[in-house]
């Protein structure tokens, strides 16, 4: 059963930019971000925030303050509600504060730049990020990026990689960063800074000093952008997907960085080679693929893995329905295998 | 009002879609942004139904955006029933009158107007049930699908129902449309901060004394029923709860104990565990503006839920997922949501006899658990 049952017309599901956006700056863990609005988008947020945040063993709480809009400064403005607020949370021990705005905010037209330019004694950064007014999910993921780097003043190069914006709220959140890691040591690169995952407000100021950035998503392209034109940092746009996917990503860094990836690229093939061995018993299997995602990308890296271990995919009486996931490097691979292995062994 | 750090309890729009989800033969319309969409449609576990408004239809009217929706939704069968989320509130439009050509439930319950209980309050005033003088049967109050136990309270109730040969006319709400507006003349309650004031009560069902005086009037109000194997039941089992505590209490101190809560179920637990365990309630923060009968306070932030529990230093802290990431190393009892960052796949109870059971297991293995992993 659905739980997103949205009318066949809508096109619209792009989800919350201030949910977006919070899934960045929550992650600066000695910042605060006020949402200014009314409180249950902060309780909305605050309750998927420490959800995720559970599922993925964090036990740091996100702190987030609402400026607790109610009818009265909805009716006459919100300013002085916000300006009260970042007041109190300034007096704190936080090193910075973010200020986020919601679909009410802008609709009555608090000017909340301008609230937040006054002097509090931090660093008070405004993120537009009013709901629809503001976009999707993701471009409050890239507006809180970008609004963060531009914090970050260029500095030199040195052999790093940094990996840009994580799907903080994703289940797996950290496996795909070992992955990533791993592929990293393979190639002999020490990783940068996480921008932005469990990150000081400081540590923001190394941002420009990689000599690569790694995006995990194509959706980031305009942060890889604007980094690539504040600090000169070239980019690759995704983390890898599948077997060749996974190669390709080494051959990508490698090539980037300037270096001989090809011992790399023999013991990660041999791995994989490893991988496919042990899952020979799913061999001439029948299977369809089945959700819960859509997208090419991991349709193809899924169908890849098929042919590899020779399951026919089709969708006649007799395939089992297997998951395909958006999985990362070859150990995505390796645990979607033993899912359609459960599926196929039923 | 004052800032609020990390708040705690849903909004108004939210107890609405709770209410009317609740309903089988409603269709749910959110009327507003994706973000207000996305939560209930997360936290209830039921399909409900967005118009996902944009910058478009703030500027140059919302009615069009609507229109489609109800429409895409139409031919169902289904009734549909449309809540407003704050942005559509304030932009002047005239959703009703909108709305009038069509037959569809049209609740006003904008996030900024106030919590969850206002809202599902707001949503079954509007479906005004009336009581059906001629159907038998009791009504099951309280239901409420954010309420992680209402599914089990809901069972449980059924389950005592039918030991005393009495039928459930309709659960509030939790059951069809037509049951719920169609109520039978007497309600027995399970979560009364989700009360919906239907027919005449006959009392709660959280904890034994509770059961045991609600089941009285059953007696009395049904002259069919046979309500001794309920009381029967309740003397087996508290002997069982008695026995358990006595045990508890041979080894160990009572403990101390913080409580949060919405006010019917911080009640129950803080009535149950003096009765039982002669605990030491140190203090109660209310999610809501329920009363109950000892002292409590709101705390509808982490930063007061924290600085409560830093005062009164439990050992025990009973409440939901955001106190136990508060608590430290203190044993910890989840009765209100969320409860995240644990599996629950079975239905559980608080209310009747199997919900004291369950509450009081619950909290003798986390305060045990915790002396044993201190020691």
């Amino acid at each position: 059963m659905s739980l997103k049952a949205s009318p066949t017309l809508s096109s619209r599901s792009g989800g919350c930019t201030l949910t977006g956006a919070l899934s960045v700056t929550t992650h600066v863990r000695d910042a605060a971000s006020i949402i200014h609005g009314p409180k249950g988008c902060a309780h909305h947020n605050f309750s998927l925030l420490h959800a995720t945040g559970l599922d993925n063993d964090l036990a740091v709480i996100p702190a987030l303050v609402s400026s607790a809009l109610a009818e009265n400064d909805i009716v006459f403005g919100g300013e002085e509600a916000l300006a009260r607020t970042i007041q109190a949370v300034s007096l704190r021990d936080v090193s910075a504060v973010f200020v986020l705005s919601t679909c009410i905010v802008d609709t009555i037209g608090d000017d909340v730049e301008a609230v937040c330019a006054r002097e509090y004694g931090v660093p008070v950064i405004p993120v537009s990020t009013a709901g629809f007014l503001g976009g999707t999910f993701h471009d409050g993921v890239n507006k809180a990026l970008i609004s963060l780097a531009g914090i970050a003043q260029p500095i030199e190069h040195d052999r790093n990689v940094n990996i840009i914006g994580e799907m903080n709220l994703e289940y797996e959140v950290e496996e795909n960063y070992a992955e990533i890691l791993r592929l990293l040591t393979l190639l002999g690169l020490p990783a940068g800074i996480r921008f932005v995952h469990t990150l000081k407000f400081d540590e923001i100021g190394m941002l420009g000093a990689a000599q690569l950035n790694i995006l995990r998503d194509p959706s980031l392209v305009p942060v890889g952008e604007f980094l690539k034109s504040r600090f000169g940092t070239p980019y690759i746009s995704s983390f890898p997907h599948g077997l060749s996917g996974t190669l390709a990503f080494l051959k990508s860094v490698a090539d980037t960085c300037k270096i001989d990836g090809s011992r790399a690229m023999g013991i990660e093939r041999a791995l994989q080679g490893e991988i496919l061995a042990d899952f020979a018993d799913l061999g001439e299997s029948r299977a369809v693929f089945s959700g819960p995602v859509s997208d090419p990308v991991s349709f193809q890296a899924a169908q890849e893995t098929a042919d590899a271990l020779h399951i026919q995919v089709g969708k006649d009486s007799g395939s089992t329905p297997v998951p395909v996931h958006p999985v990362v490097g070859t150990a995505g691979v390796k645990r979607m295998l033993h899912r359609w292995r459960r599926a196929l062994h039923a | 009002m004052p800032e609020c750090d990390n708040p705690l309890w849903p909004c108004a729009m939210t107890g609405a879609a709770a209410c009317l989800a609740g309903c089988t033969g409603v269709s749910v319309v959110i009327h507003g942004s994706s973000g207000c969409y996305y939560y209930p449609s997360t936290l209830l576990h039921v399909p409900i139904h967005g118009t996902f408004i944009l910058e478009n239809e703030v500027i140059f009217g919302s009615e069009e955006r609507l229109l489609e929706v109800i429409g895409s939704l139409s031919g169902t069968g289904n009734r549909i029933a449309v809540i407003t989320t704050c942005v559509p509130a304030i932009l002047g439009e005239d959703v009703k009158a909108m709305l009038s050509g069509y037959d569809v439930l049209f609740v006003d319950s904008p996030g900024f107007s106030g919590d969850i209980e206002s809202g599902y309050a707001r949503a079954l005033e509007l479906l005004a049930p009336q009581v059906d003088s001629a159907a038998e049967g009791v009504n099951i109050d309280g239901a409420c699908l954010l309420d992680p136990f209402s599914r089990g309270n809901v069972q449980e109730i059924l389950r005592l129902l039918r030991l005393a040969g009495v039928s459930c006319r309709t659960v509030l709400c939790d059951d069809p449309l037509e049951k719920i507006l169609r109520p039978a003349p007497y309600t027995i309650g399970t979560n009364t901060d989700f009360s919906s004031g239907v027919g005449e009560t006959l009392g709660g069902t959280l904890g034994f004394k509770q059961i045991r005086e609600t089941f009285s009037l059953v007696a009395d109000v049904f002259p069919d029923a046979d309500t001794g194997p309920v009381f029967s039941e309740i003397g087996r089992q508290e002997e069982r709860v008695i026995r358990a505590c006595d045990k508890y209490l041979q080894r160990f101190d009572p403990p101390s104990v913080a409580i949060f809560a919405g006010a019917s179920y911080a009640d129950f637990a803080a009535g149950t565990l003096e009765q039982y365990l002669d605990a030491d309630i140190r203090c109660i923060g209310l999610r809501n503006h329920g009363t109950l009968s000892r002292p409590a306070e709101y705390a509808g932030s982490l930063g007061q839920v924290q600085a409560m529990i830093e005062t009164a230093v439990p050992d025990l802290v009973i409440g939901s997922s955001f106190e136990r990431s508060v608590s430290r190393n203190r044993a910890f009892s989840g009765i209100i949501p969320p409860l995240r960052g644990t599996v629950r796949l079975a239905p559980r109870p608080l209310a009747g006899i199997n919900g004291t059971l369950a509450f009081m297991e619950d909290v003798l293995n986390a305060c045990m658990d915790r002396k044993t992993r201190n020691r």
